[in-house]
């Protein structure tokens, strides 16, 4: 059997999430392998989550957010780029491939590049194979 | 130019005291004795007979910032401060958690620190490659100049060049060893959140018990709790009972803040902590 | 009976004990040695002075695990954990150790409340124990002779080993100790003349000293209930405290520790963990309230659970001197310093 990646999106309520849901009304195909969170801005998302879910058992991790200067909070989105770059440094010299976490700025109306992105993004992971280094043993 | 330790010390003494007696300060954060010579104690001097107790040795590695969030907001105090030391001061004002106007700061400019329990020099690996205060009131001695520079990344090369998979074998090794003293917290002037994340149940961030999946949590979140903040005074690693390098991974952490922001950590009191700030032009390409 | 062997044949010796059950013994790793036990018999490696982490590990290891359960169900299934326990040998623990497994002896078995997870462990091994060598000084640290230990006690011990040039001696010190050496064939028979080295070592052993003078427990306990409440004496000596728990952590007398449950996945370990007193949450109740929110409050709880209440109530100091505190404390902290300045306060 195919290695199928379990793969954690962390989507902002604004923009990802409802380009998220234009893809779907406007029924286009993306892998099935993303299951996502809804959160209010990308700032919001604790970068301790990130490392939580790669020790859930997650193999890659894709963060969504509006496009820098279209934050429904005005600056949300700028705070969170500083903090989510730190955070992948963090990942990468912990010894985590870096190809696992993405963030991409998706903004309402780009359905299509939200259905690009996780396509193109299942399949970077899928290369990778299993995230073994971080999941807890059950 | 020897640093003469003797004269620093007699220095640090006449000051504590004048500051003491005038009533300027209400505390002075020095050194004082230990159970022997190669251990001296981080001190407080509270009056000016106290000052007599001060002293200074080529084993004071303590960065005595750590104490300043101890006292409540607005005593004055007196610290004694090294270079790397008096970046954490300045930190800890950007932050606010003390004000510039309550602190007298006696500048130390010096070389060849030791760390008591090994005695190895600490110059090369944890002062973020100075000598001379940042910040200061009064400098006790003179600067130091002609000593090599060391650019205080260069301990990294040998890990930067490992690949993702040995780095991952290297860190788990360390962080498996960790037995959760939290000594490296605690010894952290910048760690001062009370209740720290780890002590926290709900949500519960990472295990309590010492296994790898826990300490893994502690320690990353901690790097980035500390990310565009860590000042490299190597108390992390000088106070951890199994000698863990966790300075190696905050300095990495400092790199790539200063690489990608374009400010180091605790060097002018009119910066913000990079990651409580941003500029609208910050490049994507940091998130590549 | 007294046998011999070669120090550089150390590993016969340690492979003939592993083939007997698990050998704990201090290796050597990046910050110091340390007891483990040992998978290699060349590990083993007695040019130590002490080990980081004192061997109480070994019957009171940092987490053990106590019931497996499943969450999710309308009945929780719970299993408790088999306690698998071999025959174990604690190779080379120094005499200061030896004496606090029987301080340790008190809280786990001797108040009526027996824990069988120490118990059974501590029945199943056999204690080498190791005196210090005479001939160079004692580390800074150390104060075990101000508590009245030896540097080369044998009591306590089921063999006791004492380094004689290039060769150990082993004595068995109780029946467990004779039967055991009578079974190690690698081990060779000792001359008169180091019959005489050894009672000699031991004596000489008493006479070595560390920092302080000899101390009696009373008058200290005494001392330091009068001095509870003198909170300029407390926050004096904990100026410099971190209240981190790298002191209670290496501890060998430190018993304390937390019960935590946790749960991923559904699937759930109830274990116990080492705590610390000194650790803010330690104290922290249900309701938010917590009676040490101090830093010296927490310092005085340690220092007068050792050298007062623990008097008290049990007779022993519950400290054996062995500098382990001292060594591991990132601002020099030394215990018995504070034990000092209290009785000429």
């Amino acid at each position: 059997m195919s290695f199928e990646p379990k793969i954690l999106g962390i989507a902002c309520n604004w923009c990802t999430y409802t380009g998220a849901d234009l893809a779907g009304t406007t029924r286009l195909q993306y892998p099935q392998n993303l299951r996502v969170v809804r959160v209010m801005c990308s700032s919001r998302i604790n970068p301790s989550f990130i490392f939580r879910a790669f020790q859930l058992g997650a193999d890659g991790v894709l963060v969504g957010g509006c496009h820098p200067g279209d934050c429904h909070y005005n600056t949300g989105n700028l705070y969170a780029r500083r903090r989510l770059a730190v955070a992948k440094k963090i990942l990468e010299f912990s010894g985590i491939e870096p190809g696992r976490f993405r963030v991409e700025w998706i903004s309402a109306s780009e359905g299509n590049k939200f259905a690009e992105v996780v396509t193109e993004f299942t399949q970077q992971v899928k290369n990778l194979g299993p995230q073994t280094q971080f999941k807890i043993s059950q | 130019m020897a640093i003469s330790f003797k004269q620093i010390e007699d220095k640090l003494k006449t000051e504590a005291k004048g500051l003491l007696e005038t009533g300027k300060v209400s505390l002075v954060l020095a050194y004082g004795k230990g159970y022997d010579e190669k251990h001296p104690m981080p001190y407080a001097a509270k009056n000016a007979a106290d000052a007599a107790n001060i002293v200074f040795n080529e084993y004071c590695a303590a960065n005595m910032a750590r104490y300043l969030v101890r006292y409540p907001r607005g005593t004055k105090i007196a610290i004694a401060v090294k270079a790397a030391d008096s970046r954490a001061v300045i930190q800890l004002i950007q932050e606010d958690k003390v004000k510039r106007e309550d602190l007298v700061l006696l500048g130390i400019p010096v070389y060849g620190i030791k760390n008591f329990k090994t005695g190895e020099i600490i110059d090369s690996k944890t002062t973020g490659g100075l000598y001379n205060p940042v910040l200061y009131d009064i400098l006790l001695g003179e600067e130091v100049h002609g000593q090599p520079v060391n650019s205080p990344y260069d301990v990294l090369v040998q890990y930067e060049a490992m690949d993702n998979e040995a780095r991952w074998v290297f860190w788990k090794k360390e962080f498996d060893r960790c037995i959760r003293c939290y000594a490296c917290r605690k010894a952290c002037p910048m760690c001062y959140c009370d209740p720290c994340f780890i002590d926290q149940n709900k949500p519960k961030w990472g295990e309590k018990s010492p296994d790898s999946q826990g300490n893994l949590m502690y320690h990353l979140t901690r790097f980035h709790h500390l990310a565009g903040r860590c000042i490299d005074c190597g108390e992390c690693s000088r106070a951890c009972p199994v000698d863990i390098p966790l300075y190696l991974f905050h300095k990495k952490v400092a790199k790539e803040c200063e690489e990608m922001f374009g400010q180091a950590a605790g060097m002018s009191i009119e910066d913000k902590p990079v990651l409580v700030n941003f500029r609208v032009d910050d490049s994507d390409k940091i998130l590549a | 009976m007294l046998k011999k062997t070669s120090i550089s044949e150390i590993s016969d010796l340690a492979a003939q004990l592993m083939g007997k059950g698990a050998l704990i013994a201090p290796v050597r790793e990046e910050a110091g040695f340390n007891f483990r036990e040992i998978s290699d018999a060349k590990q083993v490696d007695l040019n130590f002075y002490n080990t980081i982490i004192s061997p109480k590990s070994a019957f009171f290891p940092q987490t053990e695990d106590f019931v497996r359960y499943q969450t999710g169900k309308d009945i929780l299934e719970a299993t408790p954990v088999e306690l698998n326990i071999k025959p174990a040998f604690l190779f080379g623990v120094r005499p200061c150790d030896v004496k606090s497994f029987e301080i340790m002896d008190i809280h786990f078995t001797g108040t009526g409340a027996v824990d069988p997870y120490w118990q059974k462990r501590r029945e199943a091994a056999a204690i080498f124990g190791y005196a210090f060598d005479l001939n160079t000084p004692a580390d800074g640290a150390d104060f075990y002779s101000t508590l009245g230990i030896g540097a080369a006690d044998p009591e306590g011990s089921d063999v006791f080993m004492i380094k004689k040039g290039d060769d150990l001696l082993l004595k068995a010190i109780t029946p467990k100790g004779e039967k055991l050496l009578a079974e190690m064939s690698v081990l060779s028979d000792a001359t008169p003349d180091d019959l005489n080295y050894f009672d000699d070592t031991v004596a000489a052993g008493r006479a070595f000293k560390t920092r302080f003078t000899c101390v009696e427990a009373k008058p200290i306990a005494k001392k330091f209930e009068d001095l509870f409440g003198n909170t300029e004496f407390w926050e004096k000596v904990s100026n410099a405290c971190l209240s981190c728990g790298a002191c209670t952590f290496v501890c060998p007398t430190c018993y304390c520790f937390d019960i935590c449950d946790e749960t991923l996945f559904g699937k759930g370990t109830r274990r116990r963990v080492w705590d610390a007193c000194m650790f803010t949450d330690f104290t922290l109740e249900a309701s938010g309230h917590n009676p040490r929110t101090k830093v010296y409050q927490r310092l005085r709880q340690k220092v007068c659970h050792k050298y007062s209440y623990h008097i008290r109530k049990y007779g022993p100091i519950s400290c054996v001197g062995c500098g382990r505190c001292t060594r591991a404390c990132p601002v020099n902290i030394d215990i018995f310093s504070i034990v000092d300045e209290a009785m000429k306060a």
